[in-house]
């Protein structure tokens, strides 16, 4: 007889989702869906409002990544304003950009998937959190700590908090660097550093232990999606917004931020409030690509930092089909990023008090594209003559993973789960493919983070014959 | 060191409670040895400075009990790892001090009832009236477990 598994709700993950298997009258598995199953609708409530409360606004949409959300927002109303911002205004951005991927690649790889790639994926589930982290790896737990403690100090230097920094604004940046800043940001470099390094290391001696978790997380062929430097380096804040096949041959390449949706359709399904973008010339579901960490990665030809790209050379090495590499693309960005900072803090303009462009809205619709810690993430803003909002429509990169994160949890269930003899850590599995893509559902819904997770077994007449709660 | 988190969403009218005593606590106490952080949330980085305390005073708004009033009680380390991710609670941060760094300091909790948490920037006046009482209370703390320490 036929079943079903719903995983309800998945855990570790920022947001609330389920996740139900559907089984064959074998046993097997036949299909899985994520269902997300919050919704907030910011994109709605904005009607109306004026267009520079915009960047401000969007942040609240989520406590993980405000940043990414006012770099995207503050780049659609400077399209709105016409202007090209200061270019010390421009690297104080990408400062600021990167210290949030740093935070958040740091919750998502020491906080949340650590417990898995440390304990193991059948371990108690009491002690699979970041306290029996600290038991057995106590140094990799401070390290956690202390890299998101660095990131979040970063953004609280430049914006004046942590959460909701307000310094961000159409035109460029509210306030100049000032030297002090610059030398505490400086400070802060060496220890992150040390730490992505020593995180490396010992992840890359680990990786024979996931060979079964390679092989199937979301290990599949599919176009990948990211921002470029037009010298093919790694980009997060600017630049050309590239689709490449899973072979890595450049399918589009867009240096025009008006352009950047032409080739992103939407879809809805019924069992998720998440939408299912796709790209629209292979058709829905076809049309599926992979962004973040993995597809930044694959997309460049280089990182543009020495110790970096000597990580990049390494992880070519690796299967990079498989979402697994998540975690190992996320480290080497988190080094990246300690770099780059480093670079951008010793430019010889970077104290300079020119950071803002001034202007009323000279255009109705503006798009700002950046690369948030998941992946690409666009916002796109109509305003009318008096320069409030009509429209407002929001591609978060959670949405854009949405197919992958589907295929890979059929995928993983197929390998994991057999429904006559169900375990935690097959079930476990399932919620950890959904991990390596370290999904932000209250950005993708624009709904209240809620980590929980829900595994339902269902039988074809609808009868839950079994239910992990989590 | 004595550390004071104030914590809250200001833009919830009497949920940014905690912070609004810890900016006018950034005013009044301004002893090196006391650090003030007013967040809008508990996040676990906090760990680490909280290991390094002798005294941690966390102050946030409550919704049990009658608008305005306040109570402190201690706190001591708790592990709930379910919410150890984004945002946390004050018992698990001391437990995630106790782990990580194998020691964790004195806490209290000073909470004040709300009356409001609707969408706002100013506090209601019940909760307005407790603020200048919660703040002379976390004060007095301070002073006395100063005087013990010198």
């Amino acid at each position: 007889m036929a079943q079903q598994i719903m995983i309800d709700p998945v855990t570790r993950i920022e947001g609330h989702a389920k996740i139900t298997l559907y089984l064959d009258d074998s046993g097997s598995v036949e299909n899985a869906e994520f269902h997300v199953t919050q919704v907030r609708g910011f994109e709605k409530f904005v009607e109306g409002r004026p267009f520079h409360e915009m960047p401000s606004l969007m942040a609240r949409i989520c406590g993980i990544c405000p940043v990414s959300h006012l770099m995207a927002s503050a780049k659609a109303c400077d399209e709105l304003l016409a202007v090209s911002i200061p270019p010390t205004a421009k690297s104080l951005r990408r400062i600021m950009n990167m210290a949030q991927i740093v935070q958040s690649h740091a919750l998502s790889f020491f906080y949340l998937s650590a417990p898995d790639l440390l304990l193991g994926m059948d371990s108690d589930p009491a002690v699979r959190n970041i306290f029996g982290v600290a038991q057995s790896h106590p140094l990799l737990a401070k390290d956690g700590v202390r890299m998101r403690q660095i990131g979040q100090q970063i953004i609280e230097i430049l914006g004046g908090k942590r959460i909701h920094p307000g310094w961000v604004v159409a035109g460029g940046v509210s306030e100049r660097l000032t030297a002090e800043k610059q030398d505490r940001i400086a400070a802060l470099l060496p220890d992150g550093q040390a730490i992505a390094q020593r995180t490396l290391e010992w992840y890359k001696g680990a990786l024979e232990n996931y060979k079964e978790e390679i092989a199937t997380f979301a290990n599949f062929p599919t176009l990948f999606m990211s921002l470029v430097t037009p010298d093919n380096k790694l980009e997060f804040y600017d630049g050309i917004l590239r689709i490449v096949d899973s072979k890595g041959k450049i399918l589009s390449d867009c240096d025009q931020p008006d352009h950047h949706l032409d080739n992103i359709g939407e879809a809805v399904e019924p069992f998720s409030y998440l939408k299912s973008p796709y790209y629209m010339p292979l058709g829905y579901p076809d049309g599926i690509y992979r962004v973040g960490p993995l597809a930044r990665l694959n997309i460049v030809e280089q990182c543009g930092t020495p110790l970096a790209d000597a990580e990049l050379t390494q992880f070519r090495n690796v299967d990079r089909q498989s979402s697994f590499h998540y975690h190992y693309a996320r480290l080497i960005e988190i080094l990246y990023c300690m770099e780059q900072i480093g670079q951008l803090l010793e430019e010889p303009d970077i104290l300079s008090d020119r950071v803002r462009a001034y202007a009323a809205p000279n255009q109705s619709e503006g798009i700002g594209t950046s690369e948030a810690p998941r992946g690409t993430l666009m916002h796109h803003y109509q305003i009318d003559r008096n320069g409030l909002i009509t429209h407002a429509n929001l591609i978060i990169a959670t949405g854009h993973n949405n197919l992958a994160m589907n295929r890979g949890i059929l995928q993983v269930a197929k390998h994991f789960v057999k429904g006559n003899d169900l375990s935690e850590g097959m079930l476990n599995r399932v919620e950890a493919v959904i991990r390596t893509y370290d999904p932000c559902l209250s950005c993708s819904t624009h709904a209240i983070g809620k980590m929980a997770l829900q595994i339902q077994l269902v039988e074809p007449d609808g009868t839950v014959v079994n239910e992990l709660r989590r | 060191m004595i550390l004071i988190i104030g914590y809250g969403n200001t833009l919830r009218g009497d949920d940014g409670v905690g912070c609004h005593i810890a900016d006018c606590l950034s005013e009044s106490l301004t002893n090196p040895d006391v650090e003030i952080l007013s967040r809008h949330q508990l996040t676990p980085e906090m760990v680490e400075p909280i290991s390094r305390a002798d005294l941690v005073i966390f102050v946030d708004a409550d919704s049990e009990g009658m608008p305005g009033e306040y109570k402190s009680y201690r706190i001591v380390p708790a592990g709930d790892m379910s919410s150890f991710t984004h945002q946390t609670n004050p018992a698990s941060l001391l437990a995630a001090s106790k782990e990580l760094y194998g020691t964790y300091p004195d806490a209290m909790m000073f909470s004040v009832v709300g009356n409001c948490f609707d969408y706002g920037e100013v506090l209601s006046t019940a909760v307005a009236n407790a603020v200048p009482q919660v703040i002379r209370k976390i004060e007095r703390l301070v002073e006395a477990e100063m005087t013990s320490h010198a």
